[in-house]
């Protein structure tokens, strides 16, 4: 075995040795393919050679011979001469690439076997072999991945059609329970209503003899007991009133400068302390937390209003945007930056994040410049937990009540109950049995509220139905998840069909809502975040990647407000892809064993 | 009566007037914040003077003394003009004559410090601008002539021009010999003031009072104020920084002016500036041409100190005898002296020369440097530095810098990186210049208040820091919080502050790192008009006020000597600033600041950059783009394709605009700022000959059409469009979706389109389509242009890429042109290693020959393999040549009908000598059957 292994390995750098003296011993390549695709070369196998772009007619001899005849580049593949022209590698032992004609002879490696430096300085060892390797072995990993993720992926599209299913039935009962509860509401409330006037009669009627009544006997009194304290009394209170509210006002106005200055100043401070960079966390230690500034300085406070410092931070947040100018300049900006959260968002919250682990790996496939497709859609394998929770929950916070599954028995005791109401209840009967009254009126309150859980139960669930899944319904079982991500301080909180969101401690800044799914179904949108000072609404594009769980990663703001991040999911490993991949692999490794053999 | 519907168009136009108030308000623009003419005491003070109205300055004693021509000036007393005058009698100034070289007249007015009664302050005169060999070039003065009736005096000036002094009332004359029209004067309205220094009065308060700052002016009252008639001049030119959009100087004063500021020039950090006003921003060059049919000449006031400039339109002083063919001007300054130099010309291109004879040419930067550089505030990390590397060599778009705005320091502490968002500094910059890519860091003059930052400590520990009124440390607010600015007036500090950019000083520095000053006019958030206080102290006990404009001058100079001993001198330095002054061209470019996205700030950067060119700034540009805001996708690729002609092409944009790397805006807009780009790098080997020649000479890269064409009259007020040397004339697209467009192409000769080949007459106006690939450009007939048809990752991979001659023949079908080559890096050129080629064409013969700039035989060689591979003719006849043979060696060609550009689907619309392939380094002809 060890004998076997070692003769291999010799058999590999000979192999490699023979690549390399044969790219060393062609140092002057052949013209007539030098640069061209193997597909391309019956094109120039004529002895007069047509520029694709139809220009001209070009002899033989005009090939590759470092003049531009064809201002296409048809001519010079092999060569920089013409600026559109494309150099074909072929990279014996790896994957076979075309660079910008720019490159060739440049003095810059860029074909893995160096044929792109024939005639330059740069001394390029091929690496086709090692990197070919390197390569095989990263999407024999990747198609793995891919192998195990279409698995995930059907069973995740056939738990997520029941779940469809289930919630499409579950529609249809609760609009036919919501049509029943709605009838029995109304003859409850029709019954309520016939109570109601008979009660109000009836208390109108008690009511007017009691006021008559009363009428009566305070007249009398009234006649007796008028005097004069009552009038004195109210001349003092006024008084004294009105000396109070002035000192106050007096004491308010000595106060009020310094309170201003000391808000202001404190605000200025907390702002900037937000924006310093982490070595100046020492500086801000000391500052008091902002607190809703009393004054509105304005932007037309002079220069003496404000401390020299606060001045230059004024001056300096108008080329940052940054909050020294909010503050100062502009009440209503801070509010809307940092008072206005939405409540839902809010409310959610108070939900505990589950547990993330974050993983600072990352799939990192741009620099091998060999994978001609960058592969988006493909997350490497990772262990760890996910940072994904149900939401469902939260939002229905009384299941029990109104949920489809229990729903006969709460449904049926309901109308029982109604009917027996209504048959104990005697029409005709008057005065009205108090305690019928009663009854009646309790029952019509809890049918109606019922009904209400249910309608809106019912036009979520009808909310939920009309977004758009995916053509398999693969993102059905995303609508009640949300999936975190921890990148230094802040927690990014992603809801898809929902909303995505920016946490730090107990600042929430959201980042959109949801919007759609772009690229066929590679990206998710969010747009309509909250806006930045100076910039745009807050958006967020997660791009979605084939791997074995649902996870954030790289979370990053390219653009001034404009967020994106990875997401790696298995409803993105799909199968077309991963014969693609396999194919690729198989060429790829015919590739190896021919050129094995040609030696 | 007024009947209402009289009234209600003026209410309508009220309501509007209105509307338009509360919308400029609106404007970022805080032009409150600054100081304008009639806030100005100064300024106010002189400005409301009416011509000789002031008593009455006479000369008297004029003597020749060491060369110079000396006098003593004294002004008449009078009862009460102004509150200086009351009280001390005016002490007699000291005036002084001299003669350069060239046609250089220098006059000079002090106080007399052998007064007793002079007080001890000295005026302080700006060190370290005019060339310190200018004195080599003084004539010695030997005779003074009287005029017969002794009420002038005269001196030599020059072959054709001499120098007249009238003694009452004084008024200094350049004129022409043998005749009695001047070409420029001084005084002849009798606006001289120069208000003396003196003690303060009881009572008297000195202090000034703006916006909540209090300037305490201690040696009080010392402005100075004068009149310059440009006699013969139809339009003047020059005293940057302005922004505006027209290249002529608007009159600010005068019949048909409505009111108006002066010109300003006062150094300062204009946020959101506006594209056309008088008001002063990043920089100041006291330097105004004057250009007519006839003659050209020009004045340049050694001053620091803020100042105010009118020009008066004709009639300013009299309504009833405007005079025609002279334009007056008035020049304020607070402080300083009179050190002011005469240019007369006569042609436009030797008044250019005679102002760079004072104060220097252009450091003749480095090839990479007049590449494309991509800047943004900011690259966030090293990870954003690569993807956006990758993104050029993904698009195939070449660039060669790379630029770190000040969130790559730690905490704006310059000379420091951010140690989580660029860890490994040194790593990235060599992972560029394995691409032959080099990179660019800030270094701006606030220093953070730090104990434990190195920068601050030294400073402070060495006393180096500009000091407050009150002589500490002045502590001013900017990027780095509390900051302190080093007073580079001092050359101790210089040479301290130099040093900091040795690559062991300045941790993770390479070789291939150079510098951007930015926020040195200084920018001082807190400070009145966001600048320093006025009565801070410099070295020598000078003011700020004497110095200002000066600062970001002594500042980027000490940084560029920094990068020149980092390299042994054997570097070039680059270090672009923002601020700058007469001189700065020998320290390095400059930028025209925070200009906005909009296609109002693109038109105007055209007259702003020939304006720098004008007054010996160069090497100058305007971000593409538009630093503040988003520009849409045409306005961006229009400036891509104005941009790539600035001498300055660099892209850059504010921290909340949203990213605009060239390939961001879908493949169709990528392949147009390509193009954009490629054609830079294609004219690369054309620009560097012109830098080349403006660092010998001082005559601009981009160049106004009359500097080309002084004759005519057409081209005087033209400002939106320009000539790059001799040879192209480019038109600017300042409109969105504009379809056509008219171009004046002037001079007799016609004008070959670099677009298609097509041949326009010269000497009139062509109403042209406007394409969308590209902004109208044009070689002039007779002109030969040598570029590079090969595009590479950057210039450094260009090296060895053979050349490309495009021949415009003009009627006589003859042609000629220049070629400069050197190593691209070192100052070995200035010991002969380069290659300087002319190239002409004329009987059907191509003829390459050398070019010496310096009668010295070569210390050192500079060789170059680099060969010729296609020639391309415009304007010879289609079939007019098959073949071409080449001497030495006596070898056959092909000519054959070919495109002018090398993109698929150009037609055949020239003639090409098809692979000559002869050494650019050799001498060669090329005769063509």
């Amino acid at each position: 075995m060890a004998f076997m292994e070692a003769d291999l390995r010799f058999a590999l750098l000979l192999a490699i040795f023979f690549i390399v003296s044969a790219s060393r011993s062609t140092s002057l390549p052949n013209k007539e393919s030098l640069g061209i695709d193997p597909q391309d070369l019956g094109y120039y196998k004529s002895n007069v050679i047509k520029c694709k772009d139809g220009s001209k007619k070009i002899t033989k001899q005009q090939l590759n011979d470092e003049f531009c005849d064809c201002p296409d580049g048809t001519d010079e593949p092999g060569t920089s001469a013409c600026p559109e022209g494309k150099f074909y590698c072929q990279n014996v032992g790896h994957i076979p690439i075309k660079i910008f004609s720019s490159r060739v002879n440049d003095a810059i490696c860029d074909c893995c076997d160096g044929s792109d430096e024939y005639r330059s300085n740069a001394n390029c060892p091929n690496t086709c072999w090692e990197a070919g390797k390197a390569a095989r072995g990263k999407l024999k990993k990747k198609i793995e991945t891919f192998k195990e993720g279409v698995v995930l992926r059907k069973v995740e599209i056939e738990k997520a059609n029941q779940a469809y299913a289930k919630d499409e039935a579950d529609l249809a009962k609760l609009k036919s329970d919501e049509k029943m509860l709605k009838d029995l509401v109304q003859k409850l409330k029709e019954q309520k209503e016939v109570i109601d006037k008979l009660e109000e009669e009836r208390l109108k009627k008690e009511q007017d003899e009691k006021t008559l009544r009363e009428e009566k006997e305070k007249s009398m009194e009234e006649a007796t007991e008028m005097g004069e304290t009552q009038h004195d009394g109210a001349v003092n209170n006024k008084q004294d009133e009105s000396i109070d509210s002035h000192d106050i006002a007096v004491e308010s106005g000595n106060d009020n400068r310094d309170d201003r200055e000391a808000a202001s100043s404190q605000a200025v401070e907390q702002y900037i302390g937000e924006d310093l960079d982490d070595g100046d966390v020492s500086e801000i230690a000391d500052t008091s937390p902002y607190e809703s500034p009393k004054q509105d300085k304005g932007d037309s406070s002079t220069s003496e209003e404000l401390s020299r410092e606060e001045l230059g931070r004024l001056v300096a947040s108008r080329w940052t945007g940054e909050s020294a100018d909010q503050k100062t300049d502009n009440i209503g900006n801070v509010e809307e930056e940092h008072m206005d959260i939405d409540p839902l968002v809010t409310n959610e919250h108070k939900v505990s994040p589950s547990e993330t682990e974050e993983d600072g790996a990352k799939y990192n496939d741009d620099d091998d410049s060999y994978e001609d497709d960058k592969d988006e859609d493909f997350e490497e394998d990772h262990a760890d937990s996910d940072g994904s929770y149900i939401t469902d929950e939260y939002e229905n916070p009384d299941p029990a009540d109104t949920t489809v599954g229990s729903s006969s028995s709460w449904l049926d005791k309901i109308q029982l109950t109604v009917q027996n109401v209504l048959q104990a209840f005697n029409f005709f009967k008057t005065p009205v049995n108090v305690s019928d009254a009663v009854h009646i009126r309790k029952e019509y309150d809890d049918t109606s509220s019922k009904l209400s859980k249910l309608q809106s139960r019912v036009s979520s669930l009808t909310e939920k139905l009309k977004h758009d899944f995916g053509n398999e319904k693969e993102f059905y079982l995303f609508y009640d998840q949300c999936f975190e991500s921890k990148q230094n301080k802040y927690v990014y909180k992603i809801c898809p069909f929902k909303q995505a969101s920016q946490v730090e401690g107990y600042g929430n800044t959201r980042l959109g809502s949801w919007d759609k799914f772009e690229e066929s179904y590679r990206v998710m949108a969010f747009s309509g975040g909250e806006k930045c000072w100076n910039g745009p609404d807050r958006s967020l594009k997660v791009r979605l990647r084939c791997g074995l769980k649902n996870e954030i990663s790289d979370v990053d703001e390219p653009s001034r407000c404009e967020y994106t991040a990875f997401m790696s999911t298995p409803s993105l490993c799909v199968e077309e892809k991963l014969k693609e991949l396999e194919k690729k692999l198989d060429q790829m490794n015919t590739r190896e064993t021919q050129n094995r053999d040609e030696l | 009566m007024i009947s209402l519907p009289a009234l209600l168009p003026r209410f309508i136009v009220t309501v509007l007037i209105t509307i338009i108030l509360l919308f400029s308000s609106a404007s970022a623009w805080k032009k409150d914040e600054f100081r304008n003419c009639d806030q100005t005491p100064f300024c106010k003070r002189a400005r409301s003077r009416t011509p000789h109205s002031l008593p009455h300055f006479t000369l008297s004693d004029p003597s020749i003394s060491d060369g110079h021509l000396t006098a003593r000036l004294l002004q008449s007393i009078s009862s009460s003009d102004n509150d200086s005058a009351a009280g001390d009698a005016p002490r007699p100034l000291l005036l002084r004559l001299s003669v350069y070289q060239g046609g250089i007249l220098r006059l000079k007015i002090d106080e007399d410090h052998s007064d007793p009664s002079a007080p001890s302050k000295k005026r302080f005169e700006v060190p370290d601008v005019v060339l310190p060999d200018f004195e080599d070039r003084r004539l010695w003065l030997s005779r003074v002539s009287s005029s017969d009736d002794g009420s002038t005096s005269s001196v030599y000036l020059s072959e054709d021009f001499e120098a007249i002094l009238r003694h009452n009332p004084f008024e200094v004359q350049v004129r022409r010999k043998g005749s009695n029209d001047p070409s420029i004067s001084l005084n002849s309205h009798g606006l001289f003031d120069f208000e003396q220094l003196r003690e303060k009065k009881e009572g008297e308060d000195w202090e000034e009072r703006f916006r909540g700052h209090t300037d305490t002016r201690p040696y009080g009252p010392q402005s100075i104020s004068f009149d310059v008639s440009f006699h013969g001049a139809e339009f003047v030119y020059g005293i940057p920084e302005h922004a505006s959009n027209s290249l002529a100087l608007r009159p600010t004063r005068g019949p048909g002016v409505e009111h108006s500021e002066p010109y300003r020039l006062f150094n300062l950090d204009v946020f959101e500036y506006i594209h056309d006003s008088p008001f002063g921003i990043y920089g100041s060059i006291p330097f105004m041409l004057s250009h007519g049919v006839k003659s050209s000449s020009g004045f340049f006031w050694l001053n620091a100190a803020e100042m105010q400039i009118d020009v008066l339109a004709p009639g300013w002083d009299d309504a009833a005898a405007a005079v025609k063919g002279r334009i007056d001007t008035f020049w304020m300054s607070e402080a300083g002296i009179v050190d002011t130099f005469f240019f007369v010309g006569p042609r436009s291109k030797d008044v250019i020369q005679q102002y760079a004879s004072v104060t220097g040419t252009l450091a003749m930067p480095q090839e990479f440097a007049i590449a494309y550089h991509q800047c943004r505030w900011n690259y966030r990390d090293e990870e954003d530095v690569a993807s956006v590397d990758a993104g050029f060599d993904e698009h195939d778009i070449p660039y060669d810098v790379l630029w770190l705005d000040i969130e790559h320091t730690d905490g704006k502490r310059y000379f420091t990186w951010d140690k989580v968002l660029f860890p490994n500094p040194e790593e990235m910059q060599k992972k560029l210049f394995s691409k032959g890519r080099r990179m660019v860091t800030i270094v701006d003059p606030h220093i953070k208040r730090d104990e434990s930052y190195y920068v601050h400590k030294e400073a402070t520990d060495k006393g180096y820091y500009v000091k407050d009124a009150s002589g500490k440390d002045f502590d001013g607010w900017c990027w780095s919080g509390s900051s302190s600015y080093p007073d580079t007036l001092n050359p101790e500090v210089r040479e301290w502050w130099s040093e900091k950019f040795s690559l062991q000083n300045y941790g993770g520095s390479t070789p291939s790192l150079y510098i951007w000053n930015d926020m040195n006019e200084p920018s001082v958030f807190n400070g009145p008009e966001i600048s320093m206080p006025r009565d801070a102290l410099h070295f020598g006990g000078v003011e700020h006020r004497e110095l200002h404009n000066a600062y970001g001058y002594y500042f980027h100079m000490a940084t560029a000597d920094g990068l020149l001993k980092r390299g042994n001198v054997k570097d070039r330095p680059f270090v672009l600033s923002r601020a700058f002054f007469a001189g700065s061209q020998r320290h390095g470019a400059i930028w025209t600041g925070d200009n906005s996205a909009d296609w109002d700030h693109l038109k105007s950067s055209v007259p702003m950059i020939l304006t720098l060119g004008l007054t010996g700034m160069s090497f100058s540009g305007a971000d593409i783009g538009g630093f503040f805001g988003n520009p849409e996708p045409e306005l961006l690729v229009r400036w891509y394709q104005l941009g790539a002609y600035y001498p300055f092409f660099r892209a850059h944009a504010h921290h909340d605009t949203k990213r605009r790397e060239p390939w961001l805006f879908g493949e169709q807009k990528t392949a147009l700022i390509r193009e954009a780009i490629h054609t830079r790098y294609s004219l690369l080997p054309y620009y560097y000959s012109l830098f080349r020649k403006a660092s010998a000479s001082g005559v601009p890269i981009l160049r106004p059409l009359w500097l080309e064409f002084p004759e005519d009259k057409e081209t005087f007020d033209n400002s939106e469009a320009f000539m790059i040397g001799e040879s192209i004339l480019v038109q600017g697209i300042y409109e969105e979706g504009q379809k056509s467009v008219s171009v004046y192409l002037p001079g007799e000769q016609s004008w070959y389109s670099m677009r298609n080949g097509a041949a326009y007459a010269g000497g009139q106006a062509h109403k042209l389509d406007v394409f969308e690939d590209s902004i109208p450009s044009f070689q002039r007939a007779g002109s030969i242009v040598p570029r590079k048809y090969r595009f590479r990752r950057s210039t450094t991979q260009m090296t060895n890429d053979p050349y490309t001659l495009v021949i415009a023949l003009n009627s006589s079908l003859a042609a000629e042109g220049e070629l400069y080559i050197d190593d691209g890096r070192s100052y070995d050129f200035e010991h002969g290693a380069y290659i300087h080629r002319r190239f002409v064409f004329s009987n059907g013969r191509l003829t390459s020959s050398s070019i010496d700039l310096a009668a010295a035989p070569p210390r050192e060689k500079f060789s170059s393999s680099c060969t010729v591979e296609r020639i391309i003719l415009l304007g010879m006849r289609p079939g007019g040549a098959k073949k071409a043979v080449i001497e030495p060696g006596n070898y056959e060609t092909v000519v054959e009908p070919g495109p002018l550009v090398l993109r698929a689907g150009a037609g055949s619309v020239a003639l090409v000598i098809r692979k000559p392939d002869v050494r650019i380094a050799d001498d060669w002809t090329i005769k063509v059957l």
